[in-house]
């Protein structure tokens, strides 16, 4: 649970963490998407701006040059004043836009018309009319657009006003002074213009929805303002200016922050429930991920479990065959190893042998398959083995009758190979039968397969009649039985240990146990880490038949009963009765070895020795419990060396390498075992 | 297993009777052991009744026979069997005494 738990901190660390990342990279995007929207906002702005006041000083340059272009006719006919009427109507007859024109002259300039100002415009219908400003009521000479130019001495733009005769229309009105020959200012000629344009002008430049034009006069006056009636102008709009030049007007587009903004609004509304969405989405994929990852753990255990309980299984398996060797300490005539080197998953490899009536019953078998099942069928076969060999002698018909009861209950086809075989300890004659089995090599004179008939594995076929087969084993011959699993024994190279390989580690002599060591080491270098896919299972029987024995204590005068059992065995065997003293001599050295040093001073000890008659010769094993010691390690003895050179010890061993045909030494589980040998 | 020790003039003469196996020789070693002294004159080893020997018994004789050696004396294994003869020939005995 806690491990749960922790995986919970985990998870929700990683949502946070991924929240804040998607978060962040939200605001840089947002606040560059700001910079480059406000950027494109203010140059949409300026060009807007721009335009506009290019547009308005088209209008001004044209009034202004038509202003300008007519002061001098203006001048040219100043001593005829009725003219003037001729050149404002000229003015305006010319020029579309401007709307009426007067020349005022200063008053007191004509000696008999103290004011004069004859007044050109345009009428509802477009033709033009004609009206004197000279009037009491309207008292030109004091008004700004005739006041200013005289005291600027220069064009002037008047502030806009609302024409009041004219429509309401808003107007402006330029107006410039004329000097006559003597440098006198001699009038004022002027041109009104209506700004109705302007309203068009800027009510056409809404570049945002919500975005509005004002133009404002010198003095402040808004001329023009094309923002709706709904429109509220807030502290954060956005505010674009600029000045209309010689009019000085100002102009100014105003953009609410909502209009520039909006679409990055809406937009990050967008980014945001997609963010949410990721989120979410994250979340709900880390949920499933612990959920399946508790799930894969409940599974793991779950696994564990069984496997823990496949190893019990093979606990029990394992407990069912004899383990431990040598299996019959009180038996010379039998050395016996044995031993299964498990896969990772529990198979279905057996070995089992035992003891009944002097005969050695043994198999070794391997089921097909893997598992709890192949290992059922293994424990199966093994009790139907015990049981069937329990009354019956003849391996044939054991290993009939195995096969009828497997293939009777066989609803999974399953098979066994199987070897049996049976030995008879007193005569050496091995029955045995096999069904499908690799063949067991024979370790005789050389290593060789039993000849073995295929019959059928086990369970395939009931009915079937098994054939068996006879061979007589001699003393010191042997029998290696395994499974395919030696064989077939893989490297990483997918290279198998193969048959060549295992007959080479089978060349050299040695003890059951010994040959078992060796030959699992020599898989165990072949495989290296490859993992092991089948079970390896090896059984080894070592034929010492036991025709004499004598059992000597650790007392010198023992010796004086070597004659006689030594003269026995020599009469036994197809020996030369010549070679009895010798023969005598070798083993005294050999046993009076033993029993002088094998065992501590003062303590019993026993010494062992058995003398086998084969067909080839005679064989003499002494085996003792005493300390490790292998009298063959010594060096051999120069006797060629002169008297004062000669060591006095030494000769004992040297005697027995001289009368024996094969001396050999092993120490297996305690006990000092020395074969001595003379071939006939 | 028993041991005669004669002595003529300036010979020893040791006769074996019987098998001198290796506890013969243990047996009887304390009495060879004592014509140690004699090596330095002629000891001869009669073993026209020695019917078996060892190495142990082997070992008496070397033992006599490096003694001698020491001491200027001489050593005479005289009478021996076929088979005691195979057994000094197996250990190259022959020609580190005079045989007769």
């Amino acid at each position: 649970m806690t491990k749960q738990a922790g995986r919970n901190i985990k998870a929700l660390w990683l949502v946070i963490i991924a929240a804040l990342t998607l978060e962040g990279t939200a605001l840089v995007q947002l606040h560059f998407s700001q910079k480059g929207i406000r950027n494109e906002a203010s140059m949409r702005a300026k060009v807007q701006l721009t335009a506009t006041q290019n547009r308005i000083m088209d209008i001004v340059n044209q009034t202004e040059a038509a202003v300008r272009n007519n002061i001098w006719i203006a001048q040219w006919c100043m001593e005829y004043p009725d003219s003037m009427v001729r050149v404002c109507q000229r003015l305006v007859a010319d020029n579309p836009v401007v709307a009426g024109s007067t020349v005022a002259m200063v008053p007191g300039y004509l000696r008999h018309r103290p004011l004069f100002a004859p007044y050109v415009f345009r009428d509802a219908s477009d033709s033009l009319r004609i009206l004197s400003l000279a009037t009491p009521e309207y008292d030109y000479p004091n008004q700004e657009w005739f006041t200013e130019p005289i005291k600027l001495g220069d064009g002037y733009w008047s502030e806009p006003y609302v024409d009041e005769g004219g429509g309401e229309m808003l107007m402006t009105t330029f107006s410039v002074p004329i000097m006559d020959a003597k440098g006198k200012t001699a009038a004022v000629i002027t041109a009104d213009i209506s700004l109705e344009w302007l309203t068009e002008l800027l009510g056409r430049t809404r570049i945002f929805p919500h975005s509005y034009c004002t133009m404002v006069s010198r003095s402040g006056e808004v001329m023009l303002n094309t923002a709706g009636p709904e429109t509220v102008s807030m502290d954060d709009d956005y505010v674009f200016e600029a000045v209309v030049e010689r009019t000085g007007w100002k102009m100014s587009i105003t953009i609410p922050k909502a209009d520039i903004f909006g679409s990055l609004r809406s937009i990050g509304a967008l980014v945001a429930i997609l963010q949410l969405l990721g989120l979410l989405m994250i979340i709900y994929m880390l949920r499933s991920f612990i959920k399946g990852q508790n799930k894969f753990m409940e599974l793991d255990q779950k696994q564990e479990r069984m496997e823990g309980e496949l190893h019990v299984a093979r606990g029990i398996q394992m407990s069912m065959v004899p383990k431990v060797f040598p299996a019959f300490p009180e038996r010379f005539d039998l050395d016996m190893a044995a031993d299964i080197v498990p896969a990772k998953e529990v198979g279905g490899d057996l070995y089992d042998f035992f003891i009944r009536d002097e005969k050695l019953f043994f198999c070794i078998g391997d089921v097909s398959g893997k598992g709890v099942p192949a290992s059922l069928v293994m424990a199966v076969t093994r009790t139907s083995f015990r049981n069937l060999s329990a009354r019956e002698d003849s391996p044939g018909r054991i290993v009939t009758a195995m096969n009828d009861s497997l293939s009777a209950m066989n609803e999974s086809s399953m098979f066994v190979t199987l070897f049996l075989g049976v030995l008879n300890l007193t005569d050496g004659r091995l029955r045995y039968c096999n069904a499908g089995h690799n063949p067991p090599r024979a370790l005789t004179d050389s290593i060789h397969p039993l000849p073995v008939e295929a019959n059928l594995p086990l369970g395939i076929m009931g009915g079937f009649e098994f054939k068996e087969q006879s061979v007589d084993l001699q003393y010191d011959d042997a029998l290696f039985l395994y499974t395919d699993g030696l064989t077939e024994a893989e490297n990483a190279a997918h290279e198998q240990f193969g048959e060549e390989r295992m007959d080479e580690v089978l060349c050299v002599r040695k003890s059951a146990e010994g040959h078992l060591e060796n030959i699992k080491q020599k898989v165990s270098e072949f495989v290296g880490d490859a993992p092991q896919s089948d079970d390896l299972t090896i059984l080894f029987i070592h034929y010492l038949p036991a025709t004499h024995r004598l059992v000597l204590h650790n007392k010198i005068e023992e010796i004086a009963l070597l004659p006689d059992f030594i003269g026995k065995t020599v009469a036994a065997s197809k020996l030369n009765p010549d070679c009895e003293d010798s023969l005598n001599l070798a083993i005294e050295e050999a046993v009076s070895n033993v029993i002088m040093y094998a065992y501590p001073e003062g303590t019993d000890g026993i010494v062992n020795l058995d003398a086998a008659v084969s067909e080839k010769g005679v064989t003499f094993t002494i085996t003792d419990t005493g300390k490790a010691f292998d009298p063959t390690a010594k060096a051999e003895v120069d006797i060629s060396a002169g008297v004062d050179e000669r060591p006095i010890g030494g000769l004992g061993i040297h005697l027995v390498r001289k009368i024996m045909d094969s001396v050999r030494y092993e120490r297996i589980a305690g006990k000092n075992i020395l074969y001595l040998t003379k071939n006939y | 297993m028993e041991v005669k020790i004669v002595r003529e003039n300036e010979e020893v003469v040791v006769s074996f009777i019987g098998r001198l196996d290796t506890p013969a020789s243990q047996e009887i070693a304390p009495q060879v052991n004592e014509l140690v002294a004699d090596a330095g004159n002629t000891i001869i080893l009669d073993c026209t009744e020695l019917s078996y020997i060892s190495s142990s018994g082997l070992r008496i004789f070397l033992t006599l026979r490096k003694a001698a050696a020491e001491k200027g004396g001489k050593v005479i294994v005289r009478n021996i069997s076929n088979e005691i003869r195979s057994v000094f020939m197996m250990t190259g005995f022959l020609n580190l005494f005079e045989i007769q």
